[in-house]
């Protein structure tokens, strides 16, 4: 018996991680199957629709797998959205393989419904600026794209005026000073070209990133539970804490790519010293404070999350 | 009973038309309230702020707009469509085509308010909100809902219409619009 | 049925009920939505995305310049400003053989440098122009033929939101893009006003010329032009200047014009409700293509159609300059039945990745500006061939008593002139280049 999934997502095929994990992925299951497996690659939303409907598009089964950033569906995974409070993760490996384990422990109930392949982050995310950034004084003012509501807020706390705008505007914006600078991890840089439209990158010594988004690879309930017991154990050994890891992985060579570029380029890169660090992180907590109180709005118990959060990534360290 | 002149036919036009001037006046909102935000962000020295999320007011303005926009171009037959090769049929048959390609305009706004209702009670029970605004998606949702549940209404009236017609062996007047 | 099958029978099927007078949008919709059915063999995922497919493709932030261009037309037609662009081109021009259509062109030119939407260029123009030329007796099919293809010129010459859309699906700078566009777009216009020049002279009485004005009048014309002008400096001033994206240009010309036009004295509630409805039919004309096709691309997408073409060439070991002859043959073929913006996003991701690894003997980058507008072109050449032409809809709509296939007919040698132009900048990209090498 042979089955066909289609697989949907809404990068080129060519970014980072459609290339440096998801293909490897499909196509290590396709040859453990023997061919019994075969994927259908849909980069760069092809087969329609915006890239907050693609979990949908899994969970209804318009595709078999999807790949999606949570974050994209706000109020959708309240509790694994802990995940995205500042100076949470240090890296995509640590910060997957404790992401994964701490949905399974703590929210897995959110992802109801569908079949879980891998659940990860990227690594950690840093300032790029047209103006250096070496004091917390520095971005009072300045005009930031804030990938997140969690974000927004911490620029708002820090000083900074956030600006909330979509990722594909954020070329154009930079480039012409619209905005003055933006908050991505080095992954993401070069599909954007930030390197070539600012020349300061402020990154932290503490051992935990800016801030941090999730992803999920996800699997159709039906589709999945419509193979043969043999192909299930195939998707089952390729699926889980060790994928989820391998996926963060992916993310951190592509850090090494983005900031080699930067370097390459002769761009001013910043480490804010230990010092500088705790002042970012002590004016992070309001963002964190406000998001505790967001979650007690929903009779959620934020802080007992925050801690079960933190302790998952300390298990990794 | 299916006649612009007629009482039913008076409303359905009057129902479309007030739903497109909404349209339009949300659309004038969205151009002053983005051009607030650009000023707001240009002069931040001095003290004014860009507007908070005015990416997405202007995806839900749109949303809007777009849904409220529907039932007049249907009515008054904006749609595009070609009529190069059917001219050669004659009136009588002209006029059942259009019986038909009526039919596939209800079917395509019913089809469309149909399952806009699942995604609109989806966004209830999944609480999805907007990036920034945290405003609710099902709110968003519900605004376009109404434009299709009107979409759908114009569109029966409009079949109504055009059965009356070719029952009657007359051609519809000719509209202004993108026929062509 | 292989779904490889299904695929290549979905245009000619589209094609046909198109031709049977199914409005375009439910067309592609209707075969978008049976043929992924057959393909998946199931119709709960086709209904499931549809949950969201319609909404999101309404309530899209990219598309908000579609409407917006449009009010922005409407509110230069109420104030004045477009007379007052046509009275300036016919001034300078409407004397010569041919010399009101000349103006036409001039005036789309003109209101293109303000105005990013070629749909929203074509009617406003439309609006200006055709009872013009119909008052020095021009022929139906040269009026709105000249008309529609002036329209092209609102995406040719920057700003523009095709290039804003390839430059976001391919990743390159928008800024550098609208600057490559400049010298193509004033290339279009020439090739434009050669093309008239051309056909009055063959086609004996399909129109008259107007008195020549003597200079002193011809600058106070151009000097009633201030609000474009002021219009112009806004909008490429702020994009420039980095105050605003070229998709807020949109709102910040839609302001700028209802300003003139209250100014004026020209708005009252008769007006705006006008506006409102005008932009209203268009908008939801545009919408519903945009619909159908997001429904047609997804099955083609699910036929396998054009990955499988695109890695027919891959095979073909052809040189690269023959690949770039079939992708732009493709492109006019799929022009005739698709708009510009689907097309793009149907194409784009799927062939701009099959290019970029052939050597043209440009950089990379150097290579996506000039494929940018080379792209750009063939599909606004796709608006104006028939069948399915947008600006020849919207134009032939405003000239009740011209025959749509007199517009077809009225086009050729306008899109005849775009072929030439195409191969001209396929042959020497520096012309294309130029500006990019002298400005960064
Ligand atoms: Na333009
Ligand atoms: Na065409």
């Amino acid at each position: 018996q042979e089955v066909t999934l289609r697989i949907h997502q809404f990068l080129p095929a060519q970014a980072t991680m459609p290339a440096g994990a998801i293909e490897p992925w499909a196509n290590k299951v396709s040859e453990e199957s023997e061919g019994r497996i075969k994927f259908e690659l849909y980069p760069a939303m092809q087969l329609g629709g915006a890239p907050a409907e693609l979990y949908d598009q899994a969970k209804d089964g318009v595709v078999d797998i999807v790949w999606t950033v949570l974050g994209y569906t706000p109020g959708r995974f309240p509790k694994s959205e802990v995940f995205e409070l500042p100076f949470m993760s240090p890296n995509g490996e640590i910060g997957s393989a404790a992401f994964y384990n701490y949905v399974m422990a703590n929210s897995a109930d959110e992802f109801a419904g569908v079949h879980v392949i891998a659940l990860h982050t990227h690594g950690p995310g840093l300032f790029h600026s047209k103006d250096p950034i070496n004091t917390l004084e520095d971005i009072k003012g300045m005009k930031v794209r804030g990938g997140s509501r969690i974000i927004s807020d911490m620029l708002a706390n820090l000083g900074a005026e956030p600006i909330g705008m979509p990722v594909p505007q954020t070329t154009e914006a930079l480039s012409k000073g619209v905005i003055d600078g933006t908050t991505v991890p080095w992954e993401v840089t070069p599909s954007i070209r930030v390197a070539e439209l600012v020349t300061n990158h402020t990154g932290f010594t503490s051992q935990y990133g800016l801030y941090t988004q999730t992803f999920g690879f996800i699997m159709n309930q039906d589709s999945y539970n419509n193979l043969p017991d043999d192909l299930k154990a195939i998707i089952d050994a390729n699926s889980g804490l060790e994928v989820s890891r391998q996926f963060g992985m992916v993310m951190d060579e592509g850090d090494a790519r983005g900031l080699k570029i930067a370097v390459d380029a002769g761009n001013n890169i910043v480490q804010l010293d230990e010092a500088q660090t705790q002042l970012w992180i002590d004016a992070a907590q309001p963002t964190i404070d406000k998001w505790f109180a967001d979650m007690e709005g929903q009779g959620i118990d934020g802080k007992a999350l925050y801690d079960a959060a933190r302790a998952a990534v300390a298990a990794e360290m | 009973m299916f006649r612009d002149e007629s009482r039913l036919g008076r409303f359905v036009v009057g129902l479309a038309m007030w739903l497109a001037i909404a349209g339009g006046l949300v659309l004038m909102a969205m151009v002053a309230m983005i051009c607030i935000s650009i000023v707001g962000r240009a002069l931040l020295a001095f003290g004014l702020k860009p507007i908070t999320g005015d990416y997405e007011l202007v995806s839900i303005g749109m949303g809007f707009a777009v849904f409220a926009f529907m039932p007049w171009a249907h009515l008054t037959r904006a749609h595009a469509l070609v009529s190069l090769i059917t001219d050669s049929f004659g009136p009588a048959i002209n006029n059942w085509i259009l019986v038909v390609t009526d039919l596939m305009m209800l079917a395509t706004s019913a089809f469309i308010a149909w399952r806009l209702y699942f995604g609109m009670m989806d966004k209830f029970a999944y609480k999805e909100t907007t990036l920034l605004l945290r405003f609710p998606l099902s709110w968003a949702y519900a605004m376009g809902f109404v434009g299709a549940v009107i979409w759908v209404i114009v569109s029966l009236y409009v079949l109504g219409r055009s059965i009356g017609y070719a029952t009657r062996g007359e051609s519809e007047p000719k509209r202004m619009g993108a026929e062509v | 049925m292989t779904p490889l099958m299904l695929g290549f029978l979905g245009l000619p099927t589209v094609l046909i009920l198109i031709f049977l007078r199914v409005p375009i949008g439910i067309a592609m919709f209707a075969v978008g939505i049976f043929g992924t059915w057959m393909i998946t063999g199931n119709f709960n995922p086709v209904a499931a995305q549809f949950k969201n497919l319609t909404y999101s493709t309404f309530a899209s932030y990219s598309l908000s310049v579609v409407p917006l261009f449009l009010l922005m037309g409407q509110f230069a037609t109420v104030s004045g400003l477009s007379a007052s662009l046509f009275n300036a081109a016919a001034a300078w021009l409407g004397h010569r053989k041919g010399g009101v259509a000349m103006a036409a062109i001039g005036a789309s030119a003109g209101f293109g440098a303000i105005c990013g939407s070629s749909l929203a260029t074509a009617a406003t123009m439309g609006q200006v122009a055709l009872p013009e030329l119909k008052k020095y007796g021009y022929s139906g099919a040269l009026s709105t033929a000249t008309v529609a293809a002036g329209g092209t010129l609102g995406i040719l010459i920057p700003p523009s939101i095709i290039l804003v859309i390839f430059a976001v699906l391919t990743e390159q700078n928008i800024a550098k893009l609208f600057m490559a566009a400049f010298i193509p777009g004033i290339l279009a216009a020439i090739g434009y006003l050669i093309v008239i020049a051309i056909y009055v002279r063959m086609v004996p009485g399909s129109g008259g010329t107007r008195e020549r004005m003597p200079y002193g009048e011809r600058f106070k014309a151009l000097g009633q032009t201030w609000p474009v002008m002021l219009v112009f400096l806004a909008v490429i001033g702020g994009i420039y200047g980095g105050i605003f994206t070229p998709t807020e240009a949109a709102a910040v010309g839609a302001a700028g014009t209802f300003l003139i036009a209250l100014a004026a004295r020209r708005l009252n509630r008769k007006e705006i409700v006008e506006a409102c409805l005008s932009t209203a039919s268009s908008t939801a004309m545009i919408f519903l293509i945009v619909f159908g096709a997001a429904a047609l691309n997804g099955f083609l997408a699910l036929s396998q159609v054009p990955q499988t073409l695109a890695m027919w060439v891959g095979e073909q070991g052809f040189n690269p300059w023959m690949v770039m002859i079939l992708v732009l043959i493709f492109y006019l073929i799929l022009g005739c039945f698709m708009d510009s913006l689907s097309m793009i996003l149907l194409t784009v991701p799927i062939i701009y990745p099959m290019m970029s690894v052939l050597d043209f003997g440009l950089t990379p980058d150097e290579f996506g500006i000039w494929f940018g507008i080379i792209v750009l072109i063939v599909v606004e050449v796709g608006l104006i061939t028939p069948p399915v032409g947008m600006n020849l809809f919207i134009i032939n709509s405003m000239s009740p008593q011209t025959r749509l296939s007199e517009t077809y007919r009225g086009v050729v040698p306008f899109v005849a002139s775009d072929i030439i132009r195409t191969a001209i900048l396929v042959a020497f990209p520096p012309i294309t280049l130029f500006l990019v090498w002298m400005l960064y």
